[in-house]
């Protein structure tokens, strides 16, 4: 009788042993060893605490070759272009997203999503950030950059950033100052800090020549209502709406901390850090700096709040995402780890451990919040994340270059900004014609 | 008859292999750069990818405001910064040619900033020019003087680049001038003194004439390094404000990562390229003319001592 015990036991055990065995998706790629390429970016740092534990769950070893971001992307340039890939997933910056897909060079994943082998049921798309997932993810569809009917996912967003305002609580509270709600009331406030504490910049603001100061003007262009084109690829950088920009702009740098023509995301930053500007507005990338006693001397002295409305909502949307490429080895068991990575599970792991999440609910989550308080006031700002804030094509490399050059010339020479403006509207369309983009329209 | 023809071959065929090699490894990629630029082509693709577009990338680079632009600004950055560097590093040359205490740690001192990596010394002139916890504009202020701007106004940025690189490049001329003037023969000075040259006539007449050959050659090392400059300027001003400090280099390295254009960067290479040439060659013929005018003047010393 005890005999039979024991070996119906036995029997039991192996069976439920043999159905966990089925049951584990991860179990045919035991072993293997996945190649990964990610930036050195305070995001994919997090990502390294929580990486072991993949392993460990999954038996799937990862190695990472985590390189610094220009680098990053000369590499995988390379490498994608080969006919057998080192990588079988790679981070990719959201205007990659244009070259890559374009070239073929990233696998649609839909396939992935239909195989009820590697596809979780519990993954819970609808949880991601849904500008985040329609900037840095899909292709295909409206304006060729845009989600659509015809349009397609090649990646899952993935250290994704959108822009928030960081200000002064004890320079608010010392002058009874209310926090900016609107463009109008940020830029007023912008301009009287230094009349009330002399010496301090308003706003800190990348205006440096080249992609920051074309970077702070788009910041400014959505929420003021404007584009970069209209629905017909027609530049429209020299409406009314980019004079408005522009402007805002100009008066951000001519109240903003001594020097704000040359700054960069890093100047701008560690201005800000440095208490010599009141105000900060750019990507949430920089919030991991604030209470770092190593680089911050304003430690406990800043508060959140979300991207200030002008005629409408509209905060950048930006940052990494993570897709497979089509030369990969192993194809299968990248998406895995990119599901596992992107998992709720994972979100709130990375998250704690000081990356940027991906989905709403971790910026809900009482354990990340308890770490990371201002995560709250990001995920109220997320939902205004603005995926057309920025055209996604291949051209926009000189586009965004000379913009950025002229708007330098605007801040530091003078130039008149309609003048200015319709200059680049001008080249702009010169490029893309070129390009073709004019190819089906009715005057060309 | 035969034995003599392969006395006289063998020379080269012991020198072929390494000439072929050389040959090989100088001009591929020369002839890549130029099949390059014939193509459109971007990062994404193989070269055998690419379309053909035969002239239209220089085509484009002539109608291109930023590349005439880009073009002045580096003439204009070569011939500023080799003229003053020559200046100022030969009259080191001659202000440190004497034998005092404590000379050779002076001259290890002067030659410190071109061991400095380029990068490092982009990131020290840019903290030095910062606007507001810049030594310069600190100083300034200490002094009860308005700051300058730097790095945020066109012009100043310009003088600022101008600045960083005379500083990081003079001891380079200063060493070759060095070094020429104490290898100057003994017997055209005792000629010379002889005569009665001294002081500034003995430098003018005399010793600047003898330098001249290894002073070209040194002009021409920096005009062509000038020509090519980028990290430093990269990291200081990244081209700007506007494009005032926006040099070749720095286009040409945008156009291929920023704007993805291999075949238009390898283009702007191929003319930067034929203008160093040129300038090498009219160097080049102007050094023969010096270097003949050197020998005469050195047989005339040795005739005269």
């Amino acid at each position: 009788m005890q005999m039979t015990k024991g070996l119906t036991a036995l029997t039991v055990g192996a069976l439920l042993m043999g159905t966990a065995a089925v049951a584990d998706p991860y179990e045919p790629y035991e072993g293997t060893t996945l190649v990964v390429n990610f930036p050195a970016h305070p995001h994919f740092d997090a990502v390294m605490e929580v990486l072991p534990q993949f392993t460990e769950e999954t038996g799937i070893e990862v190695e990472v070759d985590q390189l610094q971001y220009l680098r990053m992307r000369e590499r995988q340039t390379l490498e994608l272009t080969k006919d057998e890939g080192d990588y079988d997933l790679i981070a990719y910056v959201v205007f990659s997203k244009a070259d890559y897909v374009y070239a073929g060079q990233l696998e649609n994943l839909a396939p992935y999503f239909m195989n009820p082998r590697l596809a979780d049921p519990n993954y819970d798309a609808e949880d991601l950030i849904d500008g985040y997932v329609q900037n840095i993810g899909v292709a295909g569809g409206e304006r060729g950059y845009l989600p659509g009917p015809t349009g397609s996912l090649f990646g899952i967003p993935f250290g994704s950033e959108t822009s928030i305002l960081g200000y002064r609580r004890d320079i608010f509270e010392e002058h009874g100052l209310e926090v900016p709600e609107t463009y109008e009331e940020m830029l007023e406030l912008a301009c009287l800090i230094p009349e009330l504490e002399p010496g301090m910049g308003g706003l800190a603001s990348r205006a440096a020549s080249g992609h920051h100061a074309s970077h702070a003007f788009l910041l400014h262009l959505a929420p003021l209502g404007g584009r970069i084109f209209d629905n017909e690829w027609n530049p429209i950088v020299n409406s009314a709406e980019g004079v408005a920009a522009a402007e805002a702009l100009q008066t951000i740098v001519g109240c903003g901390p001594e020097g704000s023509e040359t700054f960069g995301f890093a100047e701008a930053g560690a201005s800000f850090l440095q208490g010599d500007t009141a105000m900060f507005l750019d990507s949430t990338v920089f919030a991991g700096q604030v209470n770092d006693p190593a680089r911050s001397q304003v430690v406990g002295l800043v508060d959140w709040a979300p991207h200030p409305m002008g005629v409408r909502r509209g905060s950048q949307t930006g940052g990494f995402g993570i897709g497979i490429p089509t030369n990969a080895e192993n194809k299968d068991a990248a998406f895995l780890l990119m599901q596992w990575l992107t998992s709720r599970e994972a979100d709130i792991a990375i998250a704690i451990a000081g990356g940027n999440p991906s989905r709403f609910s971790t910026h809900r989550d009482p354990s990340v919040l308890e770490v990371h308080p201002h995560l709250e006031v990001f995920g109220e700002a997320l939902q205004y994340a603005d995926p057309d804030w920025r055209p996604i094509i291949p051209v926009w490399g000189s586009i965004n270059a000379d913009l950025g050059t002229t708007l330098s010339q605007v801040l530091t020479e003078g130039l008149d900004i309609q003048e200015a403006l319709d200059g680049v509207a001008e080249r702009t369309r010169a490029t893309m014609q070129d390009a073709g983009y004019y190819t089906w329209t009715s005057d060309n | 008859m035969q034995t003599a023809n392969v006395n006289r071959l063998t020379p080269y065929l012991f020198l072929a292999p390494a000439v072929i090699v050389l040959a090989v490894a100088l001009l591929y990629p020369i002839g890549y750069m130029i099949w390059a630029s014939f193509l459109n082509w971007n990062p994404s693709q193989r070269i055998g990818e690419a379309e053909f577009v035969g002239l239209r990338n220089y085509m484009f680079l002539l109608q291109d405001g930023a590349f005439r632009e880009s073009f002045f600004v580096t003439i204009r950055f070569a011939v500023i910064v080799v003229v003053l560097e020559m200046c100022l590093g030969v009259g080191l040359a001659f202000l440190l040619d004497r034998k005092l205490r404590g000379m050779t740690v002076l001259r290890t001192i002067f030659i410190l900033p071109m061991m400095i990596a380029p990068i490092v010394v982009g990131l020290m002139w840019r903290y030095m020019y910062h606007p507001s916890v810049g030594i310069f504009n600190r100083t300034l202020k200490s002094l009860g003087l308005d700051p300058v701007p730097w790095l945020s106004n066109g012009d100043w940025a310009f003088a600022s680049i101008v600045i960083a690189d005379i500083w990081q490049w003079t001891p380079f001329i200063f060493i070759l001038s060095l070094a020429a003037l104490q290898s100057l023969p003994s017997s055209a000075m005792e000629a010379a003194r002889i005569d009665g040259a001294t002081g500034w006539r003995l430098i003018w007449h005399i010793k600047l004439p003898l330098m001249m050959p290894v002073l070209i050659v040194t002009a021409l090392l920096r005009m062509i390094d000038a020509f090519k400059v980028l990290e430093v300027i990269l990291v200081m001003t990244n081209g700007g404000p506007g494009l005032s400090t926006e040099i070749l280099a720095l286009r040409i390295s945008r156009t291929a990562s920023e704007f993805r254009e291999l075949g238009t960067a390898a283009a702007m290479s191929n003319l930067l390229l034929l203008l160093l040439m040129l300038l090498t060659l009219a160097m080049f013929a102007y050094t023969k003319i010096t270097e003949a005018r050197a020998a005469r003047l050195r047989a005339r010393a040795e005739k005269d001592s």
